[in-house]
């Protein structure tokens, strides 16, 4: 972001669009203004392959709305799709001189639902020979993108909901204690296990927001710290929809965890680690 | 934030601030070059002398070369690997963890310094995929169980990867 140049944050998920406009200036960021509106279920489903605006008019005036609110039209725009569209995978790459994007490209070919021809790719180097990728459909990503253009938001930049928060969650971890980041979306969820400033596992899966479901996460928590080798406690830190409720249970059920940020303004109706899409903006 | 999966290209757009501190940045970088100019005019000697000092190092270290990384002996692994490992012998480890509501849709096996496995998985519902998570997670044949993508609509259609340690 430009100093002294606001920037408008346009995120999507199943049961909303949403959006902040951020100003950026010499004491740090500040949330200027909020907008969220509401889906019906069906509306927009992320997925690999599969057309994710499955209902166009809705999402057009879901979109619209956030973007009058916000006074969008002319910004700089940063889109945040949904997790459930992308593979976000942390993958071993011993050799130091090849590309990240183009390795993360050879690696998850195999596996994905398309052509890798059809694939965006972006990675980054994480030390310790690990690379953080996410990789997405070409077709899906530009039907957001048309989108934003149909409401006047476009050309705009594109991320990953998960990626953006998972790179606000480390910034805050400690450093030498093991933490297991989850960024929950409405369709499904990324956790990451960091022990220091160091990743050691990073995986995508389907949500399920049935009874139980903290329960399940803290299995898959447990399951993480294993696969890590990690035996000391792991302190959890949870953002996205249903991100307060969930860290409350798994307090209560004897866990140290707790939402992933908090942010003070008076702008929010709701938690803000309840919009996994915000930290980002301010890390 | 450098990260961007956009698919079409936005143009650049700069406000007056953004040029004038590029502007300052530019006559700073073009003073630091002239005074790092001189420095390097000065010690071009000593560099030369170093990299001649490296390259007579280069040459002694590539005529040595380290048994384990010779193509023969990563090929001996992956031959023995394919004998102690042979694909039945995986799938009959396989069906011992597998519940009776979950088949295996799809099996790669990659021989390398280790047998990797790829497997395609469809479990009736999200319980019997878990079960079957759990076992493979607690048998002896198998490490380094990693869960990927899947997908719950109705039935649960998944991806896992995991290695094979039966190896006899």
């Amino acid at each position: 972001m430009a100093l002294g140049r606001p920037s408008v944050l346009v995120a999507f998920d199943a049961g909303s669009v949403a959006g902040a406009r951020v100003a950026r200036g010499l004491r740090g960021r500040r949330l200027q203004s909020f907008a969220r509106a509401p889906l019906g279920a069906g509306a927009l489903v992320p997925a690999a392959h599969e057309p994710n605006i499955r209902r166009p008019d809705e999402v057009a005036s879901a979109l619209a709305l956030v973007a009058r609110t916000l006074a969008a039209p002319g910004a700089r725009v940063q889109a945040l799709l949904p997790d459930g569209l992308a593979r976000v995978a942390l993958l071993e790459a011993d050799d130091g001189a090849v590309d990240p994007a183009a390795y993360a490209r050879y690696r998850l070919a195999g596996s994905l639902p398309y052509p890798a021809r059809d694939a965006v790719v972006q990675a980054e180097r994480e030390g310790d020979g690990l690379v953080l990728a996410g990789i997405a459909s070409r077709t899906v990503v530009a039907q957001y993108e048309d989108a934003l253009e149909a409401a006047g938001l476009g050309p705009a930049s594109i991320d990953l909901t998960p990626l953006a928060a998972l790179g606000a969650l480390r910034s805050d971890a400690r450093s030498g204690s093991a933490t297991a980041l989850l960024v929950l979306g409405d369709a499904a969820y990324s956790l990451a296990l960091q022990v220091g400033r160091r990743l050691r596992v990073v995986r995508n899966r389907r949500r399920d927001r049935s009874a139980d479901e903290a329960v399940r996460l803290a299995r898959e928590v447990e399951r993480s710290a294993r696969l890590s080798g990690v035996d000391e406690p792991v302190r959890v830190r949870v953002v996205g929809p249903g991100a307060a409720g969930l860290a409350r249970e798994m307090a209560a059920a004897g866990r140290d965890a707790e939402p992933g940020w908090r942010i003070d303004s008076g702008v929010l109706p709701v938690e803000a680690a309840e919009l996994a899409w915000l930290g980002g903006a301010f890390a | 934030m450098s990260r961007d999966f956009s698919t079409r290209p936005r143009p650049t757009a700069r406000s007056p601030l953004d040029l004038t501190l590029a502007a300052a940045g530019v006559l700073a970088l073009g003073w630091s070059s002239a005074c790092a100019h001189r420095a390097w005019r000065e010690s071009s000697e000593r560099r030369a002398r170093v990299e001649e000092a490296r390259r007579d190092l280069e040459s002694a270290r590539e005529r040595v070369v380290p048994a384990a990384a010779a193509p023969d002996a990563a090929f001996g692994r992956q031959a023995l690997l394919s004998l102690e490992a042979p694909p039945p012998a995986v799938l009959a480890a396989l069906a011992s963890v597998m519940p009776g509501d979950v088949r295996l849709d799809g099996l790669s096996l990659e021989y390398g310094a280790a047998l990797e496995l790829q497997l395609r998985v469809v479990a009736r519902d999200a319980a019997a995929y878990d079960l079957f998570l759990s076992r493979v997670e607690a048998s002896p044949l198998f490490g380094g169980v990693t869960p990927g993508e899947e997908n719950r609509d109705g039935e649960v259609r998944a991806l896992v990867r995991a290695r094979y340690e039966g190896v006899r």
